[in-house]
């Protein structure tokens, strides 16, 4: 029993932790009508950037103060969210969502071409942001960075949930959200809303990339999380802030028990085929997500 | 539009893809060259070009499914990954060649409807979740089922093909197999928009919901779209398993069918052309940048193998991009646009 719940508590906070990526697709989605296939490449590039700002600028011999490095950090992300909303998704505006897609898959290759260009393929320490070790709840031992991140991700969600459904701007985004063309007839700046989804995007991801990655090896492989939370951003449901979390924690979970006690029967399979069969079997059920928004389809 | 001076005295003669003496000239004059080439010149060039079919015969596949009708697939690679397993398993038992090329090409389209059957209640992009999950599967399956099944993480050896006794493992044997695997490719990819399937892809692709207010089976025909791309997959996958001789599963990757999808979007989405053009400028950019870097590498400034990749990951991305922003009809539309020009100079094209 005591082991089913250490599973459980395990499953929550990594599942939380997919929640916190899928957050930072619904933004941009739900901010822009982007579906950023490349956001695994963006969580690597903020990372990236705050190694560069730590460990980078420590090891040139300019060793930062923590808090200027995260501000520096903070400054680039919106430089990078900015720059992709010039460059890439402006001359794009009312284009068909397929077209933006496949922007999104050039967006891909392109970065994790420029991340291997700039930082070289070798894997690194990423910074040690977060406390490293184990809290012991009774007889359970929680990890702290985990619950850090779990903890940040649930005020996280509560906070834009509020941006988006109380605050001006949010339901502007809203709109945007819905159709570029209706919104900008109705005197809705798309440029704006795009460069703020961006901007929050990457901000996420980065914020993401440090609850996943403090202490750990950072590479270029780790744009693989991106896939990982695809799944759990269309379980939420891709309009919805706060289905993303909710649905961190089914994959999570699913994902924990499996391994626990499917892995050894199957090779090790389970795990890594659960979270795709529960998100297929979801989608059947609920075609547009547990929160999405219907869609009213009209010839 | 037609310069004038091309008319047509029957149906028949208006229906040809090549209309004129002078096109069905060209084809026959590049035929030639095509199968002259393995006499002419050495194995590097032709395993490159074998390696440009199997790519061009899996895009053509592309082509029909996202091109044609419209369904986002970003598991190309995957399928074409069983249909290679399929070939190196059927092969090790020891089937014949022109039994294990039509076997991988319909087990892997079996494969494909599988992952298509969410179509019946999913649409859009919720749908190419479902072929994301098709390839990220791919390997934990292949991973996890018994080492005596498809080999594991070691991966499966694949024996030489022969065709009546005439041994086809030879570099110029796989360069023949690959040429006529991607001479039908092309043919059925020119072919298929014009039969009733082909009209129905296109009419999914451009509405989903006046296609069934028509009396078109939107689900089937989206089914049907998956299955034909895949199957084009298989065949793909039977020559890269006989050219390569050995399968692993790390050669399928999920960057692998994102890199296909760039080539199609390069190339053009909505014409046959697309592909052929697409994957032809890709791996000129790929081999020149590849040539340029190996020219580096040899003034000594310490650049390897990985950055030429990275190099050629930048450019495949800023090509898509520039085509999506400047020409979103692809290579083949400036072909197209170029062709005129020429044919109507000195008038301007209007």
């Amino acid at each position: 029993m005591i082991e089913l719940v250490q599973i459980l508590i395990e499953g929550a906070l990594v599942g939380l932790v997919y929640g916190l990526v899928a957050i930072s697709f619904v933004v941009i989605y739900r901010a822009s009508k982007i579906i950023n296939l490349a956001q695994g490449e963006v969580l690597v590039f903020g990372a990236f950037l705050l190694w560069t700002f730590t460990e980078g600028a420590a090891g040139m011999g300019y060793p930062l103060p923590l808090p200027v490095a995260i501000a520096l950090t903070l400054a680039a992300c919106v430089a990078f969210g900015w720059t992709i909303e010039r460059s890439v998704f402006r001359p794009l505006i009312g284009q068909s969502g397929f077209t933006i897609f496949m922007a999104g898959v050039a967006l891909l290759i392109l970065l994790r071409g420029l991340a291997q260009l700039i930082w070289g393929a070798q894997s690194r320490s990423a910074p040690a942001i977060l406390p490293e070790g184990a809290l012991e709840l009774g007889p359970f031992l929680v990890n702290t960075r985990l619950l850090i991140g779990a903890v940040f991700t649930i005020v996280l969600t509560q906070a834009l949930h509020v941006f988006f459904t109380r605050s001006r701007l949010g339901l502007r985004l809203a709109a945007v959200a819905e159709d570029h063309t209706t919104a900008h007839s109705l005197g809705v700046s798309v440029r704006q809303a795009i460069a703020v989804a961006w901007i929050m995007g990457t901000v996420v991801a980065t914020a993401a990339a440090v609850v996943l990655l403090s202490g750990s090896i950072l590479s270029l492989e780790v744009a693989v999380i991106g896939f990982k939370a695809l799944p759990v951003a269309l379980l939420g449901g891709l309009e919805s802030i706060r289905g993303a979390p909710l649905a961190g924690l089914i994959i999570g979970i699913f994902e924990a028990l499996a391994s626990a006690y499917l892995d050894p029967l199957t090779n090790g399979a389970a795990s890594g085929l659960l979270p795709y069969v529960v998100m297929v079997a979801v989608l059947l059920i609920r075609p547009y997500g547990l929160f999405g928004w219907r869609k009213i389809e009209r010839l | 539009m037609r310069p004038t001076g091309i008319w047509f005295s029957s149906y028949a003669a208006e229906a040809r893809i090549l209309e004129t003496r002078r096109a069905r000239a060209w084809l026959g004059l590049l035929t030639a060259a095509l199968v002259c080439l393995p006499f002419l010149t050495g194995p590097w060039l032709l395993g490159e070009m074998t390696n440009l079919f199997i790519t061009m015969i899996a895009v053509c596949g592309l082509y029909v499914t996202v091109g044609m009708a419209g369904q986002i697939n970003i598991a190309q690679s995957a399928f074409v990954g069983v249909g290679a397993f399929t070939a190196a398993k059927l092969s090790g038992l020891g089937a014949p060649i022109w039994a294990v090329i039509p076997a991988a090409a319909l087990i892997t389209g079996g494969v494909s409807v599988l992952f298509a059957l969410p179509a019946a209640r999913v649409k859009g992009f919720y749908l190419a979740l479902t072929t994301l999950a098709a390839q990220v599967m791919f390997p934990i399956v292949i991973l996890a089922l018994p080492m005596s099944w498809l080999g594991g993480l070691v991966g499966l050896p694949v024996s030489p093909p022969s065709l009546f006794g005439i041994g086809l493992g030879t570099p110029s044997g796989l360069y023949f197999l690959g040429l006529a695997f991607a001479a039908l490719a092309v043919w059925t990819t020119y072919n298929l928009p014009r039969s009733r399937v082909g009209r129905a892809f296109r009419a999914v692709h451009d509405n989903d919901s006046v296609a069934g207010v028509m009396g078109i089976p939107v689900t089937r025909i989206k089914i049907a779209a998956f299955f034909a791309g895949a199957l084009y997959a298989g065949v793909a996958g039977a020559i890269l398993a006989y050219l390569l001789q050995f399968v692993t599963v790390s050669s399928f990757t999920l960057f692998a069918s994102v890199w296909y999808l760039g080539m199609l979007i390069v190339g053009g989405l909505h014409s046959p052309l697309g592909p052929i053009l697409g994957v032809i400028f890709v791996t000129l950019v790929q081999e020149g940048l590849h040539s340029a870097g190996n020219a580096i590498l040899q003034s000594g400034s310490g650049l390897g193998g990985g950055e030429v990749f990275a190099a050629s990951s930048v450019v495949l991305g800023l090509c898509i991009l520039a085509a999506l922003i400047f020409e979103p009809r692809g290579l083949a539309h400036l072909w197209t646009q170029t062709m005129t020009a020429f044919r109507l100079w000195p008038f301007p094209r209007n």
